[in-house]
């Protein structure tokens, strides 16, 4: 802009007495503009979900644009196949034990950080926050190593221990965002209105940092229900998780089960965040 | 059932050899409200955390009706506190709020539920039990916090800069029936603050304090009128200080002279004792400000009780006129005159005479 | 909502369980926790299906164990993880270049004990020929697939895939990650050059095969032939005849040439404590009637000579020593030695 305007003395008249003439009509571009890229944005983070859905309800065994009819073959078959409920159910079983040991794990890790007056605070959290850094798939391999060492086969609490590894730096991060903006004379009134650290702790800080754990709980959620490169290595034979079913389905079957069971996956994870603000009440005092 | 408090030689230092408070001696009597005043960074509020029970003494002790509490922790001192910005529980209604130290007292539910009511009535906030205070203006959640601190008949209520929040006029009005409810239930009341009007306004007695150390302690006439520190002289209202050596004239037995053509008359007092160097206060209202009038001042300004200036600026208050007045030898002073109305007003230019009372002179610590 | 699709999932499983014929089957064998466990690895789709339900639990009663096959991918990668005393598989089956990668580290047993599995007697030369390690019980076909609705006429030369009419519906594999495409390479050879190894030649035919559309998994190829996006297009036999009785517009061809051959083998782990239960194992998967029955279920050409299929199945699948000889087997163990060049290669080509 600086170079066009000495480069062109009448250019730089122009643009001066610009403004006052087309504020107004810049603003209504503006606006567009504003609304164009968020419509884009959400185009392109809905549309691979309207593909699989199209994917899942057409009857065809292969992706056709347009679609030919709308069936629900391939909820049926993703219903009716053992492998797949079995593996639904474990990767329920697994998410939900994962969230419980994440949540539990990560909120007192985070309490301790933000309280504790630890010393290499930083360093402890740096270490917490890791396994986002490295490639999950080697996790789930060095775990897979670890536990064959160990001759401890690979048992549903080796796979929930590795997805508690890279869910942890979830609920830490959401639950220390909550402490840093947390008022500490809240519990200084309370101790001072006669409550114990203890009662303290359950009647004010617990509930204060909940948004924060909850947030944490639901990405624990969904990323160990998401999870495939942890569990590659880590599931053991009748005990796959839906992601692993679904890969190694895909290698055989490339047909619209694969459509259904992601519908069915992303339903049920909105379920479980729905469920979850309904029941402990996530709007009701987050301020996001 | 309100307590009275000693504060005995506290010391607070915190890690790296922060001396936050130093060496604090205070008696803080039945049913007084006492204020701890001064300037942030004072050790005021560490002082009253440690009353409360949320920072432990390095030294010294505190102690309620005589008991040693130094080391008790903050949930079983019975003390009531209002917090600066209120710290209500944001997840609780206002009536859940005022429960909660009732609640933690294990009281039954009829019996929590009769007097929350009767504690929000008595800060006028009825029929807002179910609001979040969120939901509440600043002068409400003020009584609320109120209403939480009062409602478990505390031995003690501390209050940090509990109106620091509000605007003016709210404050003063809440001023008004803080000092109210205080005398009308007896209590036992320390109360932090930074604002020095505020502090004599409402207080039975004030400590004011600086560097973590007590400068003085009195009613708020005696830390008006007799401020013994200098900083004390200054900290409170405006004022003149001179500060100057130690004379005699042929007219005054006891003066001061404070350069630049300037000797003051010192006050008849046993307490000025010595030679050396001395600082006194004037307060600006105790001057009187009158037309220049060389004939009839002639004495008075031998007598060290009178001074010629020019008025540099005016600050009208209202209820009173501020002057700025560049003396002949140079000094500058603060005089402050009544506004009657009738009387005239001075201009920047006029030619001015000032003349006081040498009792009114306090001579100061350094 | 979970429990009516509980409901749901059980009375499909049954009618799906009746058409699979497990009903005529005794009572499944209950494993007891004392009970050996023989761990392999196995295909999942209709393959793990037929063995989940019946070619497994009958090994189990019969020969008193419990068998726990992984049907997770990647099995090689989990075998070299797992230690070399206390292998994570007793059996792997796998194909064929993945087993020679695993024999070149040493984590399987290059050769079966004929003593130990009589049934090897009865094979085909190709299934214990020098280009496998373990035996091959099943072979697929690759040639090609070919839309039978777009007038292409009769093919009967790989050489035909070439042609400039396919271009824009010709197939073919991400040559790294797919078998398939890796054995095509080296028809690509013999074609156009002295032989399997003239990788210059392929390299070149390669070359000329632009523009393809390549994928990497099978499954995504049988798609796309089916859905008509592709008119011919690399791949294996079963991956066409398993659509028989469909009615799909699609065919297979056996070039004249020859068919890749795209075998099943097994090896077992020389670490295996359950050496006699895998031996077994390897046995009973080579029996005529476990032949048979996985052959039919997922068109898989059986290795045993001795396998009498169903009419429809003898006429396409490779049954006798004659449709066998048309197979051509691929030198995996040269091939492995200088994969890491020739993905580099065959990535440059398809990139550009």
């Amino acid at each position: 802009m600086q170079t066009t305007a000495s480069h062109s003395p009448l250019h730089a008249t122009v643009r001066q007495a610009a403004p006052a003439r087309t504020s107004g009509r810049v603003r209504h571009y503006g606006r567009y503009l504003y609304l164009a890229i968020n419509i884009a944005i959400l185009v392109f983070l809905l549309a691979p979900i309207a593909v699989v859905v199209v994917f899942a309800l057409n009857p065809t065994p292969f992706i056709q644009f347009p679609p030919v009819g709308v069936s629900l073959r391939w909820f049926e078959k993703f219903f009716a196949s053992r492998d797949f409920m079995q593996a639904l159910w474990f990767s329920l079983e697994v998410a939900v034990l994962t969230t419980v040991s994440a949540t539990l794990l990560g909120a007192s890790a985070a309490l301790a950080l933000a309280r504790g007056n630890l010393p290499g605070t930083r360093l402890i959290v740096a270490t917490m926050l890791s396994p986002l850094m490295l490639p999950a798939i080697l996790t789930g391999l060095a775990l897979f190593q670890t536990y064959v060492l160990l001759d401890v086969g690979r048992p549903t609490w080796g796979l929930v221990a590795g997805h508690t590894l890279v869910t942890l730096p979830y609920v830490v991060r959401t639950t220390l965002a909550v402490l840093h903006n947390f008022d500490t004379r809240l519990e200084e009134a309370a101790q001072n209105l006669g409550a114990s650290p203890l009662r303290t702790f359950f009647e004010v800080t617990l509930p204060l940092i909940k948004p924060g754990v909850l947030a944490g709980a639901i990405f624990a959620f969904i990323v160990s229900f998401d999870q495939f490169p942890v569990s590659l290595f880590l599931v053991s034979p009748g005990n796959e998780t839906l992601p692993v079913t679904l890969f190694n389905y895909l290698k055989f079957d490339l047909d619209g089960t694969i459509g259904a069971a992601s519908v069915v996956s992303i339903v049920l994870a909105f379920v479980v965040v729905i469920g979850l603000d309904r029941t402990v009440g996530l709007r009701s005092y987050v301020k996001l | 059932m309100s307590a009275s408090i000693e504060i005995a030689g506290v010391s607070k230092v915190y890690d790296g050899g922060v001396r936050a408070v130093d060496a604090v001696a205070m008696d803080i009597r039945q049913g007084e409200f006492f204020s701890l005043l001064g300037p942030s960074g004072c050790g005021k509020t560490t002082t009253l955390r440690m009353i409360a029970g949320f920072e432990i003494p390095s030294a010294g002790a505190i102690r309620v009706d005589g008991a040693d509490i130094t080391h008790v922790p903050a949930h079983k001192r019975d003390m009531g506190m209002v917090f600066q910005n209120y710290a209500l529980f944001p997840h609780r209604t206002v009536a859940e709020n005022v429960a909660f130290g009732l609640r933690m007292r294990g009281l039954d539910k009829a019996t929590i539920a009769t007097k929350v009511k009767a504690a929000l009535a008595m800060v006028e906030l009825s029929g807002l039990e179910e609001r979040r205070p969120a939901h509440l203006s600043g002068g409400q959640q003020q009584r609320v916090a109120l209403a939480r601190a009062i409602v478990i008949a505390p031995r003690v209520l501390l209050c940090d800069e509990p109106l620091g929040a509000l605007d003016k006029k709210l404050r003063q009005q809440m001023q008004f029936e803080l000092k109210q409810l205080q005398k009308k239930l007896g209590l036992t009341l320390v109360f932090v603050t930074h604002d020095q009007e505020e502090a004599l306004a409402m207080s039975d007695r004030i400590a004011v304090m600086n560097g973590g150390r007590v400068e003085q302690i009195g009613t708020p006439a005696e830390i008006y009128n007799q401020p013994t520190t200098r900083f004390v002289a200054d900290f409170i209202g405006d004022t003149n200080i001179f500060r100057g050596e130690r004379t005699t004239t042929n007219t005054m037995a006891s003066a001061i002279d404070v350069g630049k053509d300037l000797i003051l008359a010192l006050p008849r007092s046993p307490d000025i004792q010595g030679t050396g160097i001395l600082s006194v206060a004037l307060r600006p209202e105790k001057i009187c400000l009158s037309p220049r009038a060389d004939a009839a001042t002639a004495t008075a300004t031998a007598t060290g009780s009178c001074a010629h200036g020019i008025v540099e600026n005016t600050n009208f208050l209202g209820g009173a006129v501020l002057y700025r007045i560049t003396l002949e030898g140079g000094h500058r002073v603060l005089v402050q005159q009544p506004n009657a109305g009738t009387s005239r007003l001075f201009v920047p230019g006029n030619d001015v005479t000032l003349d006081w009372t040498p009792a009114d002179l306090v001579v100061l610590k350094d | 909502m979970m429990k009516a699709l509980g409901s749901l999932s059980r009375r499909r499983f049954l009618t799906a369980s009746a058409s699979l014929g497990i009903g005529t089957i005794a009572a499944p064998y209950v494993a007891r926790a004392d009970d050996p466990t023989l761990r392999i690895t196995g295909w999942g789709g209709k393959w793990g299906e037929i063995m989940k339900a019946e070619i497994g639990p009958a090994f189990e009663s019969e020969f008193k164990c419990k068998l726990q096959i992984d049907s997770a991918f990647p099995y090689l990668p989990k075998l070299q993880a797992s230690s070399r005393s206390a292998p994570i598989y007793d059996v792997m089956h796998t194909n064929s270049n993945e087993q020679w990668a695993a024999a070149e580290m040493g984590l399987i047993e290059p050769k079966i004990d004929p003593k130990l599995v009589p049934n090897l007697a009865d094979v085909y030369p190709y299934a214990i020929s020098d280009k496998i390690v373990g035996v091959s019980i099943f072979t697929s076909a690759i040639g090609l697939g070919m839309r039978t609705d777009k007038g292409y006429g009769g093919i009967s030369s790989w050489k035909e895939l070439w042609d400039a009419k396919y271009n824009g519906v010709r197939g073919g594999y991400v040559i790294p990650v797919n078998s398939l495409g890796q054995a095509f390479l080296m028809m690509c050879g013999t074609l156009f050059g002295k032989g399997q190894t003239d990788l210059d030649a392929a390299y070149m035919a390669l070359e000329k095969l632009k523009p393809i559309k390549i994928v990497d998994f099978t499954g995504a190829m049988e798609k796309m032939l089916l859905s008509g996006e592709v008119g011919l297009c690399v791949i294996h036999d079963s991956g066409i005849y398993r659509y028989d009785g469909q009615n799909q517009p699609t065919d297979f061809v056996s070039p004249s040439e020859g068919v890749l051959s795209l075998e099943q083998v097994l090896t077992i782990t020389p670490g295996s404590k359950m050496k006699e239960l895998a031996n077994a194992y390897v046995n009973y998967m080579l029996r005529p009637d476990v032949q048979k029955r996985l052959a039919e279920t997922v068109w898989y050409s059986p290795a045993n000579k001795k396998v009498k299929l169903d009419a429809k199945y003898d006429a396409k699948l490779l049954t006798t020593p004659e449709k066998v000889s048309k197979l051509i087997q691929v030198d995996w163990k040269w091939y492995n030695e200088r994969k890491d060049e020739i993905d580099q290669r065959v990535n440059r080509i398809f990139r550009a």
